[in-house]
């Protein structure tokens, strides 16, 4: 097995995108990472196209069909990969398999995703279609809804605060104004969105107890990688950086049937699987892209990939190790929260974040000094289906 | 007219483990046989929330959803038909029924609806 | 050109007494605080400076809501409608929403529009409030009448007062419309009506000063993308 390197990566501006089609913003993504990695006039030998709703909102079926004639990449290998909001995890994990076997030089992978063609209401049933059609779906629960109810009981059972949730929220919305990708870019404080009683209007409830501000938006928008093996990298204009670990692992459909539902298994396994390949420990982790679609979810996982200790998450957050300049800064890009989850999109640009971080390319309000090793967490479903990547820079 | 609970729950023969919903192979065993199982008597509140922001179908302002544990063991998750200000508690034991959850394409849907037991 | 008082006593209609609206102010999302108050007449023609761009805004229905909003507030400027009134929101003065109504008679209010002219900061739904609290609290009327041009405010006000269904068509002419009772609007007011008074001072003494406008390109900007706020 090949070690794999990113050596190019691209992403446009989340947010709402009315002017672009689909296949425009894939384009438009893929072109820059092409760029980026000096292939701007040449093919690749595989794609992965990570999305989840083209069938269903753009009435679009087979774009990795569509984008490889787009983007005049024939005769490559065309996949499209879907696996819910974890589409762009599976898209890059393949992608990684594929360069790592050696049947393949150059692959991109490209996520990416237009939700807000349609209205809102559309857009929450889209994406409670990944939930059991009888058991689940056919009583209108929402992602929302299963992300209040899991929330309830991680409250009720480690103790964490609405205040947690709040610092979580305002520190990712707080990094989203420094970056220009992300969808929302707006700073947010904890007298408007909890301390003053303006907060029941700025914050409503959708789905108690999370509140508007503890869900991430609904954005289009798209990301991609280049990736080869690193032994045929000679003289890179850029430090490389390698994927040097991935794991995903999956738990029960529905929530009823996992064995304790505020234990995210398939996070702590995906995670453990991508570290230990990587070899290394938690502890080594310099920067983190967690999957915070629910304010949350960034504190569970930043426990079950092993930063904290179970019931730890929630006081780290407060303290501000997750912030930039703590001890382990998780999504300075904003998270989803704020950089924004065009759902087939996220696993792919998690990884972008990172490569910039590891390249020590990012400006210094958002550069993680000396940044070395870095993981992602992209969750598919409700946590039933969790993909992790680790990846490290290396110094030549 | 009181309709019958439509969940069928499924224990595998090998080694008793209970499902809902169906799945070919044991959770547990990978068994392959399994015995239907009604779910029985009334059910254990074991999570939920109200939800505001509504997918499309619903007409309605609000809508609560749970977890339930009945009390032969079988799991399922239903519509709490509760005001929004009734003070619901996890651990609190409702009385199940079955009844129309939603409406698609002109056609009343059924599934578990639950009411705290007075 | 001279008016002819004499045609205008003829053309006028009459207008009910409408008690003011006491200003009050919102903490925001993102901590800066609105002041909402009442315009008066003369404040119209600064007003439209910032409703005209928006008429060319074909996204979120922009365009047909200004164009109406348009109209309403010159009828009001030219004394050509009954009992208008216009309530205004204001960030460090500057104009950030725009609600309006009118009284159809003692007992029913006629909901006009609701322009949030920066967006993702609930400003739209502070100021319906605003004005629903006018209707009910301060003209003390029954009921008021609402429709809704686009989807956003159809979720915001049918779906979360709620509010009931009619066979009353609205003056606006399109769909039939929809009706806030005092007792839907005394049991939401609770999770929907907010805001602090008095205002503080300098609060006041800045909106009151003048009615601030950004440019066409940044009120575009701001309903059309939400980049650098």
């Amino acid at each position: 097995m090949r070690d794999v390197a990113v050596i190019g990566v691209g992403m446009i501006p989340f947010g709402r995108r009315d002017e672009d089609t689909l296949l425009e913003m894939l384009a438009y993504a893929s072109l820059k990472a092409l760029d980026d990695a000096g292939l701007g006039d040449k093919t690749v030998d595989a794609v992965y196209v990570g999305n989840m709703g083209g069938g269903i909102i753009q009435h679009q079926t087979a774009i990795a069909s569509s984008l490889v004639d787009r983007l005049s990449l024939l005769p490559a290998a065309a996949d499209v990969v879907e696996n819910g909001p974890a589409s762009g995890g599976s898209a890059v994990k393949n992608g990684v398999l594929a360069v790592a076997s050696g049947y393949y030089d150059t692959v991109l992978v490209v996520g990416g995703e237009k939700m807000r063609e349609t209205t809102g209401w559309r857009a929450t049933d889209f994406v409670a279609t990944m939930t059991h059609p009888q058991a689940e779906y056919i009583y209108g629960v929402t992602l929302p809804g299963m992300a209040g109810m899991f929330t309830r009981l991680y409250m009720e059972k480690y103790g964490v605060t609405r205040e947690a949730l709040v610092a979580v929220a305002i520190k990712n919305q707080h990094m989203g104004g420094l970056n220009p990708y992300a969808h929302v870019e707006m700073a947010i404080t904890k007298e408007g969105i909890y301390d003053d009683h303006a907060s029941i209007v700025n914050n409503p409830t959708i789905a108690d107890p999370l509140h508007l501000y503890d869900a991430c938006p609904v954005s289009d928008g798209a990301a991609a990688l280049i990736l080869c093996p690193l032994e045929k990298l000679k003289n890179p204009a850029k430090p490389p950086v390698v994927i040097a670990g991935f794991g995903q692992a999956t738990d029960t459909h529905t929530l009823q049937e996992r064995e304790d539902p505020t234990d995210l298994k398939a996070v702590t396994l995906a995670s453990q699987q991508a570290l230990e390949m990587a070899k290394l420990k938690p502890s080594d982790i310099h920067v983190a892209e967690l999957h915070d679609a629910f304010t949350i979810l960034e504190i569970a996982e930043s426990e079950h990939v092993g930063f904290f200790k179970k019931g730890e998450g929630a006081k780290a957050a407060l303290s501000g190790k997750t912030a930039f300049g703590g001890t382990i800064p998780i999504n300075l890009s904003g998270g989803l929260k704020a950089r924004g989850h065009p759902v087939g999109g996220t696993g792919v640009a998690q990884v972008v974040d990172i490569v910039w971080q590891l390249r020590h390319e990012l400006p210094k309000e958002r550069q993680v000094k000396n940044a070395k090793n870095g993981l992602t967490v992209n969750f598919g479903g409700f946590g039933n289906n969790v993909l992790s990547f680790v990846l490290r820079r290396v110094e030549q | 007219m009181k309709r019958e609970i439509g969940i069928v729950a499924y224990k595998c023969k090998k080694c008793g483990k209970l499902h809902y919903p169906f799945h070919d192979r044991c959770l547990a065993c990978k068994g392959r046989e399994f015995e239907q199982v009604k779910p029985q008597g009334n059910a254990k509140l074991l999570t939920f929330t109200r939800i505001y922001n509504l997918p499309w179908g619903f007409d309605q302002r609000y809508l609560t959803i749970g977890v339930v544990e009945f009390e032969n063991g079988v799991k399922a998750m239903g519509q709490l038909k509760v005001d929004e200000s009734y003070p619901l508690e996890v651990g609190m034991t409702m009385q199940p029924s079955w009844e129309s959850v939603r409406v698609q394409y002109g056609e009343d849907v059924y599934g578990l609806a639950l009411r705290p037991l007075e | 050109m001279a008016i002819d008082m004499e045609l205008e006593a003829v053309l006028r209609p009459t207008q009910y007494p409408m008690p003011p609206y006491p200003p009050k102010v919102i903490t925001l999302a993102n901590g800066k605080k609105m002041v909402v108050r009442q315009a008066v007449r003369e404040d119209v023609p600064e007003i439209l400076k910032s409703v005209h761009p928006c008429l060319f805004i074909e996204r979120d229905y922009y365009d047909i809501v200004s164009a109406r909003l348009y109209g309403e507030l010159l009828a009001w400027f030219r004394h050509r409608v009954k009992s208008e009134y216009c309530l205004m929101g204001q960030v460090d003065g500057y104009l950030v929403g725009v609600v309006n109504g009118r009284m159809e008679n003692e007992k029913v209010g006629m909901s006009y529009h609701t322009l949030a002219i920066d967006r993702g900061l609930r400003i739209g739904s502070h100021l319906f409030a605003a004005k629903m609290e006018y209707h009910m609290e301060y003209l003390n009327q029954e009921e008021v009448l609402i429709v809704a041009e686009s989807p956003i405010g159809f979720r915001r006000w049918m779906i979360e007062y709620p509010l009931e269904e009619t066979k009353i068509p609205h003056e606006l002419g399109g769909g039939d419309s929809w009706r806030l009772t005092r007792e839907i609007y005394f049991k939401a007011k609770p999770r929907l009506v907010v805001g602090d008074r008095p205002v503080p001072p300098e609060l006041m003494e800045e909106a009151e000063a003048d009615i601030k406008f950004a440019d066409d390109d940044t009120i575009r900007e701001r309903i059309a993308g939400l980049k650098g706020r």
